[in-house]
């Protein structure tokens, strides 16, 4: 199968014409033994096309199907194989890339295969609830027990995403369907920054993306996952504490109803990916707290920081979830791959991610409709940072601190170039309707004309804008010459 | 439910209890079974513990631990019954492998109580359901039809093998009829199996051992047959050979003794006999006995048969008494010879062969050792077949005759797969050690596949992953057998997407819709490129909490705009649907079954057809109707009525339903 989209830039060449084709590229052949990593990054400016020749590998838990191109571009990621692979590697810019081959000598000890004990220990978790449910029934699911709630937390650049990547795609691979959740409003899954979401992942992942994409008009190749999300708009859980921990509440109840209704995802429980993570930052403890406690998390995994998990174990010990169970905190290595990602990698990774919303990418060209609006006519909150109450605890009940997040705005020279969030709620609507709204979409403020008025917004559907309202924050930062 | 962590606790907690279960005793296994009443939250971790302590144990400790599992099913019933019954299967038939024969008759009367209701209960019902037994009951008679097969194959070869010359046997088996069954072991083992209900409190298990709970490891010492060794039906036991120094041939063995435990042997074989006349296994080994006792007494072997010999008959001993390594230590006088009296065996014919006992290979190899051993008066020659032989071996202290034999086919399977976790008696007739104990005779390979367990398929992913726990030194530790759960028992990979599809029947239907769906969105994916699209919008919260995950369907993501009317979009709601107006007068005046109205009938692509109508087996609904009853499950079919021959119908039929066909629909947004 060629790539979609790209079977029509470039033809697969004949057979005898290879030797043509090598002109052009350069193509290399890894071996990989069992535990062997090949961990590549791969700027924005070059591409590397990577081929299963035989054998098995996966990149973050998601087999790699055999003689199946995948490129990949914008990535520091790794391919590893548990039995043995041959990778053919293609490149046109063979010094564009970094690539290297890790050759652990014994698996134990290895992060993966902590990583996958890990996930089997979930496995039988999942088995047991499946039989609690099939016990109770269909009808009456919520009497059964609940798949496991597995958080992933740790300091930055400790494999933390890649690891929740992994337990999905490992879950999925054996029929399950675990609700991911990314409680990080640094990084989109399945959305832009600035977002918190959560979506049921019952099929294969898309390898050579984050997380693959969102529902389009059209057909993908891999399925898309569905994702619920919320506007936070800030960077961190810091800068307001409780916007964060109210909407981190609306995740968890949606979540939760799902996973009384849906036995499939039930059963298969939660993996919730989480912000980075500082040993000295009291809120940033107490924000992960609240997600633990609000996604009835059961088990907490610490990657890489011996700290912290001693901090967790302290703070979790002898309470309880909602269910009654003990919450068990565990460290492990940092993902033994896991790389910096510099703040110039990451802001072109948002950009990229951002263009590839409206725009699509190689694969698939999507068309955004870009149309002019009267300042009138849209309905613009701003999330508010609230430094002054960031040490306020949310706990307890405080008539006084009812202000809302969100502040109503007149579209301004400010905004241009902006990702505003459209919600599920009615323009008339009070602020703390609209804050609690999910996301319908984005747009992109394509100008703002001050003297005629007028907006000009570049939507992903060619629909009228303005009978929802549209929120924003500072973060995802304006993206300047989305269109260029 | 219970926590994993507080059920983990409780099932080790459990697993230790366990441990201390060496022998049938009933007040350990009341205990056991009191808590596992108390704590019927944990059942399902008992249930693995204790299943899973079944299958680990050593193979004299199989049958305490099984008798807890009956123990618990009989006086607390569910939710165990549940939880055992899943791996009942399983357990039994590993427990059953790998036992002694006195241990196979406990469970088969145990088996047997399973069929039947609890006694003194009210309730009627079985112990376990039938679906649940019988599989096992299946297997059982299988393995046992299979191996009375290769034990008369092998009969029919060694007849031919000995020749004419070869005397008959001396002991027909009508002689032995009519032996008594030892009075002092009948009552031990009573049809419930169940350890509980023997008032004496001497346990089924092992031998008839009054004292088995307070000296499991010297039960033989009272044994009658030590000092009288004359071949009475109550042999029991016998004392087995140190055990400790049969690996290298040693100087001295002493021929008396290995008289002696011989005639241990045929006294336990007859009483065995005398309960199974219709074994040919029994009878078999035990004319081999006979024979291999007339040549110890009539011809003077060399050492190193009778290395052979012992460590053979040691072999026998230890397994029968099931407790090799608790063996009392051998008497000084005759070093690495446990018992001493002095044989008084019966005189025996002088032909014999020691093939029938150790198998032709042994002596073959045995023969073509530097030390050649030509005083050897076996006239038949090597038998080509390298089978390592021996007859399986018996227990005396089983009264019901009913019993029947043992598959040693499956003990032989039990040895290969345990290897490694038991250690196997040594099997190279070359090095002078003996093969195992319960090998078939003249079956160089598996006489018959070792029943897959049906019921329970592969070991689950619960089971494989009881030793992981949340801990770091704990999860880093490899484990090798978890690999294929995630790559090859999940079937071969999709060649597009690589997922796996397993290669049963299920996986293959699967797979099927699934390349289905891959040539359906290929072919969408062109013609969207020449469409153009652009992304959705995402659904609202309660349509996020209605969505299932759909997987191999075409449009299986609803998006908000997918009613939108615009161009390009392939992932539109139902198309106007509509059907010829029909023939028949009855039908004409046909109402939707649901609304009870008429339909509207328009003239469309030069034809009368009714508008929003569906045909549903052989009755017409609206489709908008037949769409909010169902949910919208009938899309799919509302396409194939729609018609491809007739193109498109406008949407500005003045649809009168459809408009409110979805929900998702509230959310369109009109350019």
């Amino acid at each position: 199968m060629s790539i979609p989209g790209l079977g029509h830039i470039a033809p697969a060449p004949p057979p005898g014409s290879a030797a043509a084709a090598a002109a052009l590229v350069e193509t290399t052949t890894v071996k990989l033994q069992p535990f062997w990593e090949y961990r590549f990054e791969v700027p924005a400016s070059t591409t590397l096309t990577i081929r299963l020749v035989n054998g098995t590998a996966e990149k973050d838990g998601t087999e790699l199907a055999p003689n199946t191109p995948y490129v990949f571009t914008r990535m520091k990621s790794k391919i590893n194989t548990w039995q043995t692979c041959e990778l053919e590697i293609t490149s046109p810019n063979p010094d564009g890339y970094h690539a290297y081959t890790s050759m652990p000598n014994n698996p134990d000890g290895t992060s993966l295969v902590s990583y996958l004990n890990l996930s089997f220990k979930l496995e039988a978790a999942r088995a047991q609830v499946q039989r609690s449910i099939a016990a109770a029934g269909e009808n009456n699911i919520s009497a059964a027990g609940m798949g496991p709630r597995i958080l992933v937390c740790g300091p930055a650049y400790s494999g933390k995403t890649s690891l929740v990547r992994m337990l999905t795609a490992w879950a999925t691979r054996r029929g399950n369907q675990p609700m991911v959740v990314n409680t990080d409003p640094t990084h989109g899954m399945l959305a832009l920054p600035g977002t918190l979401s959560a979506a049921v992942f019952a099929t294969i992942m898309d390898i050579t993306t984050e997380w693959g994409g969102t529902p389009s008009s059209g057909p993908t190749a891999i399925p898309v996952k569905l994702p619920l999300s919320y506007l936070y708009g800030l960077r961190s859980p810091e800068e307001n504490p409780k916007l964060y921990r109210v909407l981190i509440s609306r995740l968890a109840a949606a979540t939760t109803s799902r996973l009384a209704e849906d036995p499939d995802v039930r059963r298969s429980g939660m993996v919730i990916d989480t912000g980075d993570l500082s040993a000295d930052s009291t809120t940033g403890h107490d924000a992960l707290a609240h997600v633990v406690s609000e996604f009835s998390v059961n088990i907490v995994v610490v990657l890489g920081s011996d700290r912290i998990t001693a901090d967790l174990t302290r703070r979790f010990a002898g309470q309880k979830t909602t269910l009654g169970e003990d919450i068990a905190v565990v460290g492990l290595d940092r993902s033994s791959g896991a790389v910096e990602r510099d703040s110039a990698f990451m802001q072109s990774v948002t950009e990229a991610i951002i263009k590839e919303y409206f725009f699509g990418d190689v694969r698939r060209n999507l068309s955004p409709h870009t149309q002019q609006v009267p300042f009138d006519a849209v309905t613009i909150w701003k999330v508010v940072e609230d430094p002054t109450n960031a040490s306020s605890d949310e706990d307890f009940y405080d008539p006084a601190a009812s202000e809302s997040s969100l502040e109503k705005v007149e579209p301004s020279l400010a905004m241009a170039s902006c990702i505003l969030a459209v919600v599920y709620a009615g323009v008339h609507d009070d602020p703390d309707t609209i804050r609690d709204a999910n996301i319908m979409g984005y747009v992109w403020v394509a100008g703002v004309d001050e003297a005629k008025r007028k907006l000009k917004l570049t939507a992903p559907v060619p629909t009228r804008l303005g009978d929802r309202p549209m929120v924003f924050g500072n973060y995802p930062e304006p993206v300047i010459g989305l269109t260029g | 439910m219970a926590s994993y962590q507080e059920s983990e606790h409780f099932a080790e907690d459990f697993r230790e209890a366990l441990e201390d279960l060496q022998v049938n005793n009933r007040y350990d296994i009341q205990n056991l079974t009191m808590i596992a009443r108390e704590n019927t939250e944990h059942a399902l971790a008992i249930a693995q513990t204790l299943q899973n302590h079944i299958k680990r144990v050593a193979s004299h400790k199989k049958l305490p631990s099984l008798y807890v599992l009956d123990s618990i099913i009989k006086n607390v019933g569910t939710p165990y019954t549940l939880f055992f019954g899943k791996r009942l299967f399983e357990t039994y038939m590993d427990a059953y492998a790998s036992v002694d024969m006195a241990t196979r008759r406990k469970m088969d009367e145990m088996l047997k109580t399973w069929k039947e209701p609890i006694p003194g209960s009210i309730d009627t019902r079985p112990v376990f359901p039938p679906d649940v037994t019988r599989p096992i009951e299946n297997a059982l008679i299988k393995a046992r039809t299979s191996a009375m097969a290769a034990q008369q194959q092998h009969y029919r070869n060694e007849q031919q093998l000995l020749g004419r010359g070869r005397p008959m046997p001396q002991q027909p088996p009508v002689p032995y009829r009519n032996t008594p069954t030892p009075p002092n072991v009948r009552p031990s083992s009573q049809a419930s199996g169940y350890p509980g209900n023997h008032s004496n409190g001497a346990g089924p298990f092992g031998p008839p051992a009054q004292a088995a709970g307070q000296y499991p490891q010297h039960q033989n010492i009272s044994m009658p047959a030590r000092s009288t060794p004359q071949p009475s039906a109550n042999t029991p036991a016998f004392q087995p050979p140190y055990p400790g120094g049969y690996g290298m041939p040693q100087p001295g063995i002493s021929v008396d003794a290995l008289n002696n435990d011989i005639q241990q042997l045929i006294a336990a074989s007859r009483a065995e006999f005398a309960r199974n006349p219709h074994d040919p296994s029994i009878q078999t080994r035990l004319k081999a006995l006979l024979d291999l006792q007339s040549i110890l007494q009539t011809q003077n072997l060399p050492q190193d048969q009778l290395v052979l010999i012992k460590n053979r008959i040691a072999e026998l001993a230890v397994t029968i008494r099931a407790t090799p390594a608790q063996t009392p230590t051998p008497v000084p006088i005759a070093p690495a010879v446990a018992v001493a009296p002095p044989p008084s065996a019966p005189p025996a014919a002088p032909k014999v062969s020691l093939d029938s006992l150790l198998g032709p290979g042994a002596l073959a190899a045995l023969l073509a050792r530097s030390s050649a051993t030509p005083q050897v008066s076996t006239p038949q020659p090597p038998p080509a077949t390298m089978a390592i032989r021996s007859p399986p071996p018996q227990r005396v202290d089983l009264p019901k005759p009913a019993a029947p034999a043992p598959s040693d086919a499956l003990s032989l399977m039990d040895m290969l797969r345990k290897a490694g976790m038991i250690p196997p008696p040594p099997t190279g007739p070359a090095s002078g050690s003996t093969p195992a104990p319960n090998h078939m005779p003249s079956m160089p390979s598996l006489p018959f596949p070792l029943p897959r367990p049906a019921v329970t398929g592969p070991p689950t992913v619960e089971n494989m992953t009881l030793d992981i726990s949340f801990t770091p030194s704990s999860l880093k530790q490899f484990r090798p057998h978890l690999i294929p759960l995630l790559l090859n028992s999940l079937g071969t990979q999709c060649t597009q997407c690589g997922r796996r599809f397993k290669n049963d029947a299920e996986g293959k239907t699967k797979k099927t819709a699934h390349m289905d769906w891959h040539f359906k969105v290929n072919q969408r994916i062109a013609e969207a490129d020449k469409a153009g699209q652009n992304r959705g919008w995402l659904v609202d919260e309660q349509d996020w909490l209605g969505t299932r995950e759909t997987i191999d369907v075409i449009g299986g993501v609803p998006t908000a705009q997918s009613n939108a009317t615009q161009g390009g979009s392939v992932a539109k709601a139902p198309k106007m649907q509509y059907i010829p107006v029909p023939d028949d007068p009855v039908l004409l005046n046909s109402v939707c079954p649901i609304c009870q109205e008429k339909f509207k009938q328009v003239y469309l692509d030069e034809e009368w057809v009714w508008e929003d109508a569906l045909c549903v087996g052989d009755r017409i609904y609206h489709a908008s109707c037949h769409r909010e009853a169902t949910g919208g499950s009938s899309s799919v079919a509302a396409v194939k009525y729609s018609g491809g021959s007739r193109g498109t119908p406008e949407p500005v039929l003045g649809k009168r339903k459809a408009e409110v066909s979805s929900p998702i629909s509230t959310y369109i947004f009109f350019v």
